[in-house]
């Protein structure tokens, strides 16, 4: 029976040894370090499609399986910190018992063979004479210093220590790390991180997050509702403030209503709400669909974001993916000074139709103005579907005003029956006919620059492939926020281990164990005195430190002496 | 303890005894002034408010009450007891605050010849003159530099003195245009983008090169490491020239702050964040030295005698890293109680977090085959190299190649 259980410390003590082991740590953390990088090269948690082209089918099947594309959260990287975990609790196991022995009994006495080795000593030898008053002279120097005392036989010894506590640099630096990856393991066990979308004026109490490559979701103990969500602009159009009006519903009634920003969260039963992104909560949209056939007739579609209009008669579907209110652009010329505006608000849909082929179109719903001058409607279209390959189409019209589609309409149809031998000529005519049609004898102030946005349009209207031009008419905006909910129950671990860390690192830092040693020797009708000190570290300013004390104990020394050295 | 102290005593004396007692508590007494003034002057505290106060009459009354209080018993204090002049952090302290108080008037002179708010506009900002004194910041930090390598050919005294001489002037100019910086801020958009200058790549490299000579000044100060200096500049040389580049390319604007670092953290977190950077670089530059020197050494070069004893440099980049691994230890646990605030987490293995991790890793694993393994001279001079090189890449590289939550701090 003893000898099994001895047996087994014996197989036990090495395999502990090992995993206590400095070049285990040191490879523990490069493993760590390397597999980092590789989980920063590689994007995270991004959408399997996106990993499936970048890579390829074979190596997204060898990332997958390795766990890549979430990385931080696979068996194996976890498994590392643990091991770490057990490393340092090991290393703690064995050290902190010796320290403590250590800090608490140390030799006064120290031998010759050891002082011969210190770097820095001095000896005196004197005639037979009462070193008391040295002795305390030197104590006198020493008054920062622990001083402890021994006397053996002939010699006294005195010994002065400074720093004795830097072990528990060690010792707290150590438990610190091993408390932070605790509280870390706290935080992924016990308590969760996730979003959830509320659209103005609605509820919600469901946040969603990503366990490995599947989305999840989970009931909050609350219902959050979103009152309001605005955004404040700097006058160049960077956003200043995100800001949503929240109401905490817990149990059918209202409890808690606040604002929140970036940087100022809600607390609510431990958990806290983030303001983290927004986007547009199916604002109410209406387009002016300008028709191409000729009649010159207007309809209008009452449609919502994130939704699709369909349209009967033509069998047109526009997909409804984005609003904004504002856009905010830099108008000038690549080296003159910046000069910001807004050009008012869009509307991003997608059109698709039999015979189409399907774009992506920015509608803006105001006149583009340049210089004070009235350009025209304008719009941007992506035959990609990406928003970075948008192209401006200036329409030429300002659609605002129905009289100038009138206008033009009537224009094509003059032009139409004009001859066309001398085109300037026939131009002329047609327009005088058409601005007779539409205005009669009442021709309005601005008709010259409505004359040059309609011959602008008779250039690019006619030659739409659409049966219509769909322009942003109306809207009514609604946000949705963009909160993160979050319960964190390990974090004041981890700030507790923090703060252990950050006191640990200094005291062992810039805590040196300082050792000085006196030593008086009565032999025959000699006395030898020497002076020896030792530091475990910043040899630079021990040195310094050494020789102002050793120049008091000198001019002590000395004093007592009046010159008979032997 | 230099040469250049012991033979001015008159300046000697500013740094000793009662002068340095008194100048101190009075400090410490502007300091508290300027804490009560953000606690009961005004209604309630807000950043901008706060600042003009300071700067007007509140702040004249609060500063100079607390100054004169401080000063005044100290007085009192040293000529009932005319022992306490003799403590150790007045001394140690007072140079430093001294400096800082130096740059604050610097940019109160500059001020002066600032275009009024009607002559700028956040569209064309090319009237102010912080920009200008950057230049004079850069110039004077190349001069510096060529002045320490022309030191290690020609060790003439003179030579040094105008290194370290321009090494200082450097200081000062991009410690005062960084204040000036903060002060033109407010200049346009009827102050409402005023903001402390560590919010892009430009500011904070101002602030990196300050930070790095300031350290190895300290150290040159102490332990006549002149010859170390040479690596050192040659460092902040080669970021000026990127800085250069930088603001040839429009990022030496000032723009307004994205909603996600309107926050005090930002005050905090980056300047400590620099002097962790700081360190790594001045630890490098004596991992350098230390190479050059056994290079040298090997070809029994004349030269060695120019350098620091291969101990001494061992030494310093020691010194260095345990300067800089606490405040970047510090930096990075203060930047996740800021994600904790801002992101809602203090730890999302965003690309910066982890690169900060392997930095810190890199410096913690340097730090222990020293302590506790004694591991020293060639490997771990390499070490200090190699690890700059790690740092270099979480300051910059991340920023330049790597998406992620840190992304503000990117060129575009």
């Amino acid at each position: 029976m003893m000898r099994a259980m001895s047996n087994t410390t014996d197989y036990l003590k090495p395999i502990l040894l090992r995993l206590g082991s400095m070049s285990l740590a040191i490879s523990l953390l490069t493993v760590l370090a390397l597999a980092s990088v590789i989980g920063t090269v590689l994007l995270q948690n991004q959408d399997q499609a996106d990993y499936l082209q970048q890579f390829g089918p074979i190596w997204y099947w060898v990332f997958r399986s390795l766990g890549l594309f979430d990385m931080y959260h696979t068996w194996w990287f976890l498994s590392l910190l643990g091991f770490l975990m057990l490393s340092l609790s090991v290393c703690l196991w064995r050290n902190v018992p010796r320290f403590m022995k250590e800090m608490r009994s140390s030799k006064i006495t120290i031998s010759d063979s050891a002082m011969k080795h210190m770097k820095h000593s001095r000896h005196w030898k004197l005639k037979d004479q009462s070193v008391e008053s040295v002795l305390l002279a030197v104590k006198g120097n020493l008054k920062e210093w622990r001083i402890r005392e021994e006397q053996r036989g002939d010699v006294s010894y005195i010994r002065a220590d400074k720093g004795q506590y830097h072990k528990w640099g060690y010792i707290c630096v150590h438990s610190a790390m091993l408390v932070i990856l605790i509280g870390g393991w706290m935080s992924v066990q016990f308590g969760f991180r996730g979003n959830m979308s509320v659209p103005e004026g609605a509820k919600e109490s469901e946040i969603t997050f990503l366990k490995g490559t599947s989305t999840e979701y989970m009931k909050m103990p609350f219902e959050v509702r979103c009152n309001e969500f605005s955004i404040d602009f700097y006058p160049n159009g960077m956003p200043k403030e995100f800001k949503s009006n929240l109401t905490i519903i817990d149990n059918g009634k209202e409890v808690l209503t606040s604002d929140i920003i970036v940087n100022e969260p809600l607390y609510y039963k431990g958990v806290r709400i983030y303001q983290a992104s927004f986007g547009d909560g199916g604002s109410d949209i209406r387009l002016k669909l300008l028709k191409l056939d000729g009649s010159g007739d207007v309809d209008f579609a009452e449609t919502k974001i994130y939704t699709t209009f369909k349209d009967e008669a033509t069998g047109i579907t526009l997909e409804m993916s984005d609003f904004r209110p504002y856009n905010v652009e830099n108008m000038a010329q690549i080296g003159e000074p910046k000069d910001f505006q807004d050009l008012g608000p869009s509307v991003d849909f997608i059109m698709r139709g039999a015979g189409l082929k399907a774009v992506k179109i920015r509608s803006f719903m105001n006149a583009f103005e340049l210089n004070g001058e009235n350009r025209g409607n304008f719009m941007q279209v992506s035959f990609s579907g990406n928003t970075q390959d948008f192209e401006s189409m200036a329409l030429g019209l300002d659609m605002s005003n129905p009289k100038e589609w009138e206008l033009l309409q009537r224009f094509i149809v003059r032009l139409a029956g004009a001859d066309l031998s001398n085109k300037k000529k026939a131009n002329m005519q047609a327009f005088k006919a058409a601005l007779n049609d539409v205005f009669g004898d009442q021709r309005p102030d601005n008709f010259q620059a409505m004359a040059m946005r309609v011959l602008q349009a008779v250039q690019v209207i006619p030659r739409l492939p659409w049966p219509y031009i769909p322009v942003l008419d109306d809207y009514d905006q609604k946000y949705y926020t963009g909160l993160q909910l979050a319960k964190d129950p390990g974090m004041n671990v981890v700030w507790i281990g923090s703060a252990l860390l950050v006191i640990g690192l200094c005291i062992m830092l810039y805590m040196s164990h300082r050792k000085l040693w006196l030593v008086v020797r009565r032999q025959g009708g000699v006395v030898s005195i020497s002076f020896v000190g030792l530091s475990n570290r910043n040899p630079l300013n021990f040195k310094h430190e050494f020789n102002e004390i050793l120049s008091k104990v000198d001019d002590d020394v000395q004093a007592l002496n009046k010159g008979d050295t032997v | 303890m230099t040469a250049i102290a012991e033979s001015n005593g008159l300046w000697e004396n500013m740094y000793q005894g009662r002068a340095a007692f008194v100048r101190y508590w009075g400090y410490i007494g502007l300091m508290l002034g300027a804490t009560g003034l953000a606690l009961w002057g005004g209604d309630g505290y807000t950043e901008d408010a706060y600042i003009f106060q300071l700067v007007g009459q509140d702040g004249l009354v609060w500063l100079g009450t607390g100054a004169l209080l401080g000063a005044g018993l100290a007085i009192i204090a040293s000529m009932a007891r005319p022992e306490v002049v003799n403590g150790r952090i007045p001394k140690m302290m007072v140079s430093w605050f001294d400096g800082g108080a130096l740059m604050i008037v610097l940019m109160g002179i500059l001020t002066i010849f600032e275009p009024t708010s009607a002559m700028v506009s956040y569209e064309n900002q090319s009237n102010l003159i912080g920009g200008n004194i950057v230049m004079t910041m850069n110039v004077v930090f190349l001069f510096s530099a060529i002045c320490y390598i022309a030191y290690l050919f020609a060790p003439a005294s003179f030579i040094g003195g105008m290194a370290t001489a321009a090494a200082w002037a450097g200081i000062y100019s991009g410690g005062a245009a960084l204040l000036l910086r903060w002060y033109e801020s407010y200049l346009f958009m009827d102050g409402d983008i005023g903001h402390a200058p560590v919010s892009n790549l430009y500011e904070v490299f101002i602030l990196l090169f300050c930070i790095t000579a300031i350290i190895y000044l300290q150290w040159e100060k102490r332990y006549e490491a002149k010859a170390m200096g040479a690596f050192v500049m040659l460092l902040i040389a080669t970021g000026i020239f990127f800085s250069i580049w930088l603001e040839s390319v429009g990022q030496a604007e000032i723009k307004p702050l994205v909603p996600a670092l309107q926050s005090y953290w930002m005050k905090i977190h980056v300047p400590l964040n620099f002097v962790g950077y700081g360190s790594f670089a001045v630890a490098c530059g004596a991992g350098m030295a230390y190479l050059v020197r056994m290079w040298l050494e090997s070809r029994n070069s004349k030269m060695v005698a120019v350098f620091p004893s291969l101990d001494a440099l061992d030494q310093l980049a020691y010194k260095s890293v345990a300067v800089g691994f606490p405040a970047f230890t510090l930096a990075t646990i203060l930047g996740a109680a800021w994600a904790a605030e801002a992101w809602g987490g203090y730890w999302s293995w965003d690309p910066k977090e982890t690169w900060a991790l392997i930095v810190w890793l890199t410096y913690g694993a340097y730090l222990h085959v020293r302590i506790s393994h004694g591991w020293h001279g060639k490997t771990l001079a390499w070490w200090t190299v190699i690890g700059f090189v790690v740092t270099v890449f979480c300051f910059l590289g991340v920023n330049m190649y790597l998406a992620g939550l840190h992304s503000y701090g990117r060129l575009s």
